[in-house]
Formats: C-alpha cells, sequence, structure tokens
C-alpha cells in the first residue's frame, strides 16, 4: 500500500513568498524532477520534510540542524516579513497532501509571527507562536477534509508518510547521500541486515541457549564434585575449569573493551578520513576558485577598459567615428581645394600678363636679331639693326640688354600678399584617416558591439564558474569547526588514528587468540570431566548438558547461515543494481563484495575482473555503490517498498553516463520519486532554462513531472522563487 | 603671412562655450578618475567637438551669451595633438565658406587685419554651432531609450547625422 505525495506548498517559507495556492508543486507517480540552481529553494524543499518530520530545519551556512522553535524567525521569507507592517502578524507554512489507495491526508505545520519592530532579522523585533500541526483526513470517493484531532493519531498520519525507521532510505541530502548507509561506520551494513532478518531474535535466542547449557553443565559439574565416586583427577580438572571460567570471564570483559576501542579506532579513522578528503577536496577547489577569481577580475578589467575606450573611437584616426554622414564635405573639400589651386594659378597667371605683358611671352618680335648678333651689338655698343651706336648707358644699349635677358625675367611670377597653399595640403592630408573612413565608421560600430558582447559575455561565464564552484565548496562538510582544523593538523591526527588503530587491532588479535585457546582448553576439560565421570549418577545431567550444547550450536549455526544468506542476497542485489545503475557509463565497473571483518563488522569492497580491490573510482562511481546498497536493502525485503524517495541528487558528482541510469533504477524501486537537482539549470536557455541533459530527461516517458524553479535578479530581501511546471 | 603663421594663429585659439552647460560637461567629461558604470567623454574638447559636429548636422547655430556667462578652455593646437582631429574639423568648416563669409583666394590677398577677422570667424563659427549642440544633446540625453547605453553617443550621432530625429 504505496504512500504517493500528491501536493507540496509554502506560505512565506523561505525563499517560497506568497500563499499555499501561490507555491504549490503537485506531484504524480513515478518519477518527479525539481530543477533549481543554487539558491533557488533546492534546500528550502527539504526542510518542508524535516520540518514535517522531525521540526527541525537544516542550517545550509553551518549543515546544523536546529528546531522551528530556535530557528523559526529565519524561516519566514525576507520579502514577506519585510511587507508586514509593526503590529501585523505574518505567517508561515508548509502544506503537504499524500494519498494511499483509500485515503487522502493533508499535514500543515505553520508558525505565526507578530512584528514589534522594523528589524527583520532581530528575534526580540518578533514575537513568534508555533503553530498545532493541522492534520485533515479525506476518503477518494467521496473527497471532503475532516480534522483529525488526536495527537497521536496525527504523528501516525505523518510518520505512515515514510516510516521512521526507513527514512534513511527514502530521505537524504545533498552530502547526506553518503551517510544513507555511512560505510565508515561497518555496523551500517550489519544493521541493515539485522533489522531485515530480525536477527535481534536470533541473538536472544542464541544467548538463552548458551545460558541454559552454561547452567546445564554447571548442574552435572555439581553432582559429579558431590558424587562419591568422583576421582580426584575429576575433582582436579572441575576445580580448573572453575578457575578457567574466572579467567575466560575476564577475557571475554577485556575482549569487548578492546573490541570496543578497535571499532573505535576504526570510526575515528573514517571521521578523519571523510575530513582529510573533504580537506583535499576544498583545497583543490580554493585552488581553482582562485584561479577563476583572477580570471574573473582580468576579464572584468578588460572589458571596462574596453567600456572606457568606446567613445574615443569617435576621435581616433584609426577608427574616425566622428567622420560618419560628412561624405558631402569630404568631397567639398577636396573639390574647393581643386578650385582653390585653379584659381590661384589663374589668378597668378593674369597678373603677370598685367605687370609685365612682354615678358609673358617667350617669342622675339619678326626681324629681332639673334642672340648671338645680340652679344655682339652689345659688346660693340652698336645696333646693327637701325644703324646707330648704343653706348654704355644709353637708352638704347639698355634696350639690348633687356632684350637678351627677356626669358629669365619672365621667370620671377608675381607673389599673392599670403601664401596658405600649404595650409590647405596639410588641412587635407593630415584630415585624410577621417576621410578616407567616412562609409567604414558603421562596420566600425557593429565590430565594436561584438567585441563588447564577447568581453561581456566572458566575464559572466567566469562568474558563473565561481558561483558553481564556490556553491560546491560550501557543500563539501567538514564535521566540528572547520576554521579551526588545518589541513596539518587533520593529517596529524590522521597519522595518530592509524597508529592506534594498529595497536587496538594486536591487542584485539592476542586477545581473541588467548580466549580461543582457553574455550578450546574448556571445552576440552568438558570432554575429559564428561568420559571421567561415574556414569551412574551423572548419566542424566551428562545428557542433558550434550544436549543443551548441541541446541546452542545449532541455535548459533542458525542464526549464522541466516545472516550468511542475507548478506548473499543483499550482495547479489546490490549487484544488479550496480550493472544497471551503470549500464549507460562507458567506464565498465567490477563486482560489489560484501566480507565479514574480524571484529564482526561487513566490509564492503570493490572488485575488479581479476579480484582486485578497486579504489579511487571516480565520485560518481562511489555514489552509485552507496545507491545499488540502499536499493539492494529495500529491495531485499520481502514487501514492496512502499515509500517515496525523496532526494538531492548531486548529479554533477553522478556524471553524465549516470543520470538517466539513476532515474531508471530510482522508478524501478520507489513509486514515487521526488528529486531536486541543480545541474541542469541553464539561465541561457530562455525557453527551458534546462540544460541539454535536461531537455533529454524531460522528454523521457518515464518523468512523471518537471518542474524549473527561477528566481529573478533582484536584492536578496526581495528574492522569491517562482517555479514553471514543464511537464 | 604663410601657411604656417596662418596655422598657428589659428591654433592658438581657446574656444569658448555657455557655462549653463557645466553639469552636463561634468556628467559626460570623465577625467579618468574612476571608472563609469557606462562610457563617458574623456577631456572637453572631445564633448565640444561632438556637440559641434551633431550642431553642425542639425543646422542649430546659437550665438553665444556674453562673455561672462562663458568659460573657454584648452587652446585647440592642443586638443589631442596625436589624432588628426583638428585638421579633420577644420577641413569641415572651411567647406562652409558661404556661411564664413570668405572664400579660400580672397584670403590670399587679405590685409593682416582682415585674416585676423576670418579666424574670428572661423572660431565663432564652430562655437556657436557647438553651443547648438550641447543644447540638443541636453535635450536628448535623458530620454528613456538612451538610457545606460554604451553607445548612447553613437546612437545620438547617428540619428542626427542621418537626419533622423524629429
Amino acid at each position: 500500500m504505496a504512500t504517493i505525495i500528491k501536493t507540496i506548498s509554502f506560505n512565506n517559507f523561505f525563499n517560497y513568498y506568497g500563499e499555499y495556492d501561490d507555491t504549490q508543486y503537485d506531484f504524480e507517480e513515478g518519477t518527479n524532477i525539481i530543477v533549481a540552481d543554487n539558491g533557488g529553494g533546492k534546500s528550502k524543499f527539504f526542510n518542508a520534510f524535516l520540518w514535517l518530520f522531525y521540526d527541525e530545519v537544516l542550517d545550509s551556512e553551518t549543515k546544523r540542524r536546529y528546531g522551528i522553535k530556535d530557528f523559526g524567525l529565519k524561516i519566514i521569507s525576507d520579502k514577506a516579513k519585510k511587507e508586514t507592517p509593526i503590529g501585523d502578524t505574518v505567517s508561515c507554512g508548509i502544506r503537504l497532501e499524500y494519498e494511499t489507495p483509500r485515503k487522502r491526508f493533508r499535514i500543515i505545520k505553520s508558525i505565526k509571527a507578530k512584528k514589534l519592530d522594523e528589524s527583520i532579522t532581530d528575534n526580540n523585533a518578533w514575537s513568534l507562536t508555533i503553530d498545532e500541526a493541522e492534520v485533515d483526513v479525506t476518503d477518494l470517493v467521496l473527497p471532503k477534509y475532516k480534522a483529525v484531532y488526536d495527537p497521536d493519531k496525527k504523528r501516525e498520519i505523518i510518520n505512515d508518510l515514510i516510516q521512521p525507521s526507513l527514512r534513511q532510505y527514502s530521505f537524504f541530502q545533498g552530502e547526506e547521500v553518503d551517510r544513507i548507509i555511512d560505510f565508515s561506520k561497518k555496523n551500517s551494513i550489519k544493521e541493515a541486515i539485522n533489522t531485515l532478518t530480525g536477527m535481534s531474535d536470533f541473538d536472544e535466542l542464541v544467548k538463552t541457549t548458551h545460558y541454559i547449557n552454561e547452567k546445564a553443565i554447571d548442574t552435572r559439574d555439581k553432582h559429579i564434585k558431590e558424587s562419591e565416586n568422583a576421582s580426584i583427577q575429576t575433582q582436579k580438572d572441575l576445580e580448573e575449569k572453575k578457575a578457567l571460567r574466572i579467567e575466560i570471564e575476564k577475557l571475554e570483559k577485556e575482549y569487548e573493551n578492546v573490541r570496543i576501542q578497535f571499532e573505535n579506532a576504526e570510526k575515528e579513522i573514517a571521521r578523519i578520513e571523510q575530513n582529510y578528503t573533504n580537506a583535499q577536496k576544498r583545497q583543490k577547489l580554493d585552488n581553482k576558485i582562485k584561479e577563476e577569481r583572477n580570471k574573473l577580475k582580468t576579464a572584468r578589467d578588460n572589458y571596462h577598459d574596453y567600456l572606457d575606450k568606446i567613445n574615443g573611437k569617435f576621435f581616433d584616426g584609426n577608427f574616425a567615428w566622428l567622420a560618419l554622414g560628412f561624405d558631402k564635405e569630404k568631397n567639398d573639400f577636396r573639390d574647393r581645394i581643386t578650385q582653390y589651386k585653379e584659381t590661384r594659378y589663374e589668378t597668378l597667371t593674369l597678373r603677370g600678363i598685367e605687370e609685365n605683358p612682354n615678358d609673358h611671352f617667350t617669342i622675339l618680335p619678326f626681324d629681332s636679331p639673334d642672340s648671338v648678333t645680340l652679344d655682339k651689338m652689345i659688346d660693340d655698343k652698336h645696333c646693327y639693326v637701325c644703324n646707330r651706336s648704343a653706348p654704355e648707358g644709353s637708352d638704347a644699349h639698355k634696350y639690348l640688354l633687356k632684350l637678351k635677358n627677356r626669358n629669365n625675367t619672365s621667370k620671377a611670377k608675381p607673389k599673392f600678399r599670403n601664401d596658405l597653399v600649404q595650409f590647405f595640403d596639410n588641412l587635407q592630408l593630415n584630415a585624410s584617416p577621417f576621410f578616407k573612413r567616412t562609409d567604414q565608421v558603421k562596420d566600425s560600430v557593429m565590430s565594436t558591439i561584438q567585441i563588447e558582447k564577447d568581453l561581456k559575455g566572458r566575464v559572466i561565464k567566469l562568474e558563473k564558474n565561481v558561483k558553481s564552484l564556490v556553491g560546491s565548496r560550501q557543500d563539501i562538510i567538514i564535521t566540528g569547526n572547520d576554521d579551526e582544523s588545518k589541513d596539518s593538523d587533520i593529517i596529524k591526527d590522521y597519522g595518530v588514528a592509524i597508529k592506534q588503530k594498529q595497536q587496538s587491532e594486536d591487542r584485539y588479535n592476542r586477545i581473541k587468540g588467548e580466549l580461543n585457546n582457553k574455550l578450546k582448553t574448556l571445552e576440552d576439560l568438558n570432554s575429559k570431566i564428561s568420559k571421567e565421570a561415574p556414569l551412574s549418577n551423572s548419566d542424566k545431567f551428562e545428557s542433558f548438558a550434550r544436549l543443551t550444547r548441541d541446541i546452542e550450536e545449532a541455535t548459533r549455526r542458525t542464526r549464522d547461515r541466516v545472516f550468511d544468506q542475507m548478506l548473499k542476497r543483499l550482495e547479489s542485489y546490490a549487484n544488479i543494481h550496480f550493472k544497471d545503475l551503470i549500464k549507460y557509463n562507458e567506464q565498465s565497473g567490477g563486482i560489489l563484495k560484501f566480507t565479514k571483518s574480524p571484529t564482526g563488522t561487513i566490509d564492503f569492497n570493490y572488485i575488479d575482473s581479476n579480484g582486485n580491490l578497486v579504489s579511487g573510482a571516480s565520485t560518481g562511481f562511489q555514489r552509485m555503490k552507496i545507491f545499488s546498497v540502499v536499493m539492494a536493502i529495500i529491495s531485499a525485503n520481502t514487501s514492496n517498498y512502499n515509500y517515496p524517495l525523496l532526494a538531492d541528487a548531486p548529479l554533477s558528482e553522478f556524471g553524465t553516463g549516470f543520470i538517466k541510469s539513476f532515474f531508471e533504477e530510482a522508478g524501478k524501486i520507489f513509486p514515487q520519486s521526488i528529486i531536486l537537482v541543480k545541474e541542469l539549470y541553464d539561465k541561457d536557455n530562455a525557453k527551458t532554462l534546462l540544460s541539454k541533459e535536461g531537455e533529454a530527461l524531460l522528454k523521457e516517458s518515464a518523468i512523471s513531472t518537471f518542474y524549473v524553479n527561477t528566481q529573478e535578479d533582484v536584492e536578496q530581501i526581495e528574492l522569491v522563487t517562482s517555479k514553471k511546471r514543464l511537464k | 603671412m604663410d601657411s604656417n603663421q596662418f596655422r598657428e594663429k589659428l591654433l592658438i585659439k581657446r574656444p569658448r562655450y555657455n557655462k549653463r552647460y557645466d553639469l552636463l560637461i561634468k556628467k559626460l567629461a570623465n577625467k579618468g578618475t574612476t571608472k563609469s558604470e557606462y562610457s563617458q567623454f574623456g577631456p572637453i574638447y572631445e564633448i565640444f567637438i561632438y556637440c559641434f559636429m551633431i550642431g553642425l548636422k542639425s543646422q542649430r547655430r546659437i550665438p553665444l551669451p556674453e562673455r561672462k556667462l562663458t568659460a573657454d578652455f584648452l587652446e585647440i593646437g592642443k586638443w589631442k595633438r596625436e589624432s588628426p582631429i583638428v585638421d579633420f574639423l577644420l577641413s569641415i568648416v572651411l567647406t562652409k565658406s558661404e556661411e564664413l563669409s570668405f572664400d579660400w583666394n580672397s584670403m590670399e590677398d587679405m590685409e593682416d587685419n582682415d585674416l585676423s577677422q576670418c579666424i574670428d570667424k572661423i572660431i565663432s563659427f564652430i562655437e556657436e554651432y557647438a553651443n547648438g549642440g550641447f543644447q540638443l544633446l541636453e535635450e536628448l540625453y535623458e530620454k528613456p531609450e538612451y538610457a545606460e547605453s554604451h553607445y548612447i553617443f553613437m546612437d545620438i550621432y547617428r540619428k542626427v547625422v542621418e537626419g533622423e530625429l524629429e
């Protein structure tokens, strides 16, 4: 008779702001998935169940659980607290509905807080009351809820959702995944077997039969001793046996103490090992976070530097953004400078003509003497054209000289008052980087936008990386105050614990050996006494002693056989599940092997096909091993497992290869699973907000419902979790 | 006067602007002290040149008020010396010789006084169109469509030069 959770809703519970109906999730049988990024309501969802079952919540900062009465103010939505006027009351609660084949139950747990002052964090500013749990029941034929008043009945209904003794197999969160079966406690599997087989009854039986056997032997010995026919040797043996039993008793006590010491040493190693492993993980993450933060800083600096330089492109000749739209002016300037030079030249020429019209012409008048004759006339100081003298300094002589020098004087052009040609030429030359880019500006702008977008994209990507790494780091727990535990201390403690374990183990083995020897001696002595005893008197007592011994032996063997059978069965189921869990993974796995350790606990090992112990497999593999054992424990139970699975699944630890198989296997064992994941979230996919793995999973028919939690990018106090149902 | 002398006389001029735009200039001209939320101009002459260009393209020529309500800044010759921006600016101005009321050829024969007046006309031209540009920028700058964009100045510029402003 499976219990199926139908709805879960919240009223101002952490980031789930609003009334119950606003925040309701509807679930079905089979696999239900809620995708939520860090801070997206994932662990708060889990806290609702902690409140439901244990009246506790988990503080995500300290990773510790607190009672509702101690933590009450913090579970109320900040936004709701902010909006509540002083003197008014705000309510906060969780509501869950579940069904069995015949009935439906509704459970509400809530608190109320009256606002006395403005602060939303100061406990003195609020007066809290914890409401009584409300439980209602209805049948499914004619649904109408009726209240349940009896407190015991209420508790029963709440526990019926998932039985307390089985919650460790149904209900696990984050790092708790590794603690469902805490393989550091080697008793874990043994305890599971004990629960499944009712082993405690067998142990009681063995104890009882042993006690009866001892008493039977004592009675026999007493009669032998009191018998007149008992030989001196027999008397001696009886005395020896008495002394031996005292020694054995002492040794058994010491054995028990050393066994406990040895177990404690093993637990201590496991505890430190976990911390050590986690410390290593955190150190690795710290280095990665530092590296990513440095990259982020550089990327941000580059981005801001780029932004600061954008407007400089208006004035920089390499980009010349100011030149946009100035094609006309470019052409104008070119035309004007051409026109200017042409006009200038014409003006120059005209001025030259006006000043010296004759100089302007380079051809001599008709009948003019040639230059040789001219020279002669100048030298002779006589003009042979008009046949008259031309003495030096006379007008005639000057005229002759002028004729001769006509070409030279025509080269001396008249000047302008101001010579600005170079001014305009230089303007044109210097401005050319702008003029030649008038039609390139738009492309330059587009290119700038693209580069800016790329730089911004890089910043966003790195911000996401850092956020994700920080989130992962927060998930790694080191028990105790991890500010005080340094890696060096952890390593030192680990070394000490290893040594102590070795010492305990040696002592344990020595005492065990001694005890076994003494028990053997006792047994031999019993046999000897038994043979020596005068038959007539002690026969019935001897027979009874033997009978009780046989009964004890048989009981012990039965117990061991039942235990071993269950162990084998668990191993077999675990391997079936394990094979299914890793079937989509490319890496081939070994097999799981359960073996009894010397201290009676169960060792859980992972062996390859050659029988070699495999260690150092990926975290995903490790998680799959644990799930295999959990599922085996559930499968090995003769009746069907009738409770939902509530899991916070760290899929990144699983790896892509395991995600699909995990959901399939969960579906086979649990009639309903509600699984919260973050790694399927992709903010950039506006349509579904899912990564491509998430979208693939959405299409699987085995998935009954699929939600994505969203949050707006607002300040913390305004942060609310909303949801989008995709299936 | 030769080319170099003329250029020198022009480049030592310090254009003036209306002091009522001091606040706008302060907002837009980042003197390099802090990183801005989105881009700003650098020195004052950049915003001045920008305003001149948009004033010219939108045909807003507004005379400056009386002198005491104006201020000057850096001389033209020191504006972004490594860039050809000043030559580009002057080239644009000199294509408007009709509005300047002198033509290039006539400058060749001018007396020094007259040539100085040409220079003054060039400077006034720049100042008055820049003044119009400041007015336009002040109107547009606070509009929501340009809010918080890294490309606000290019968006405005493009709309002005392409005549898309109402």
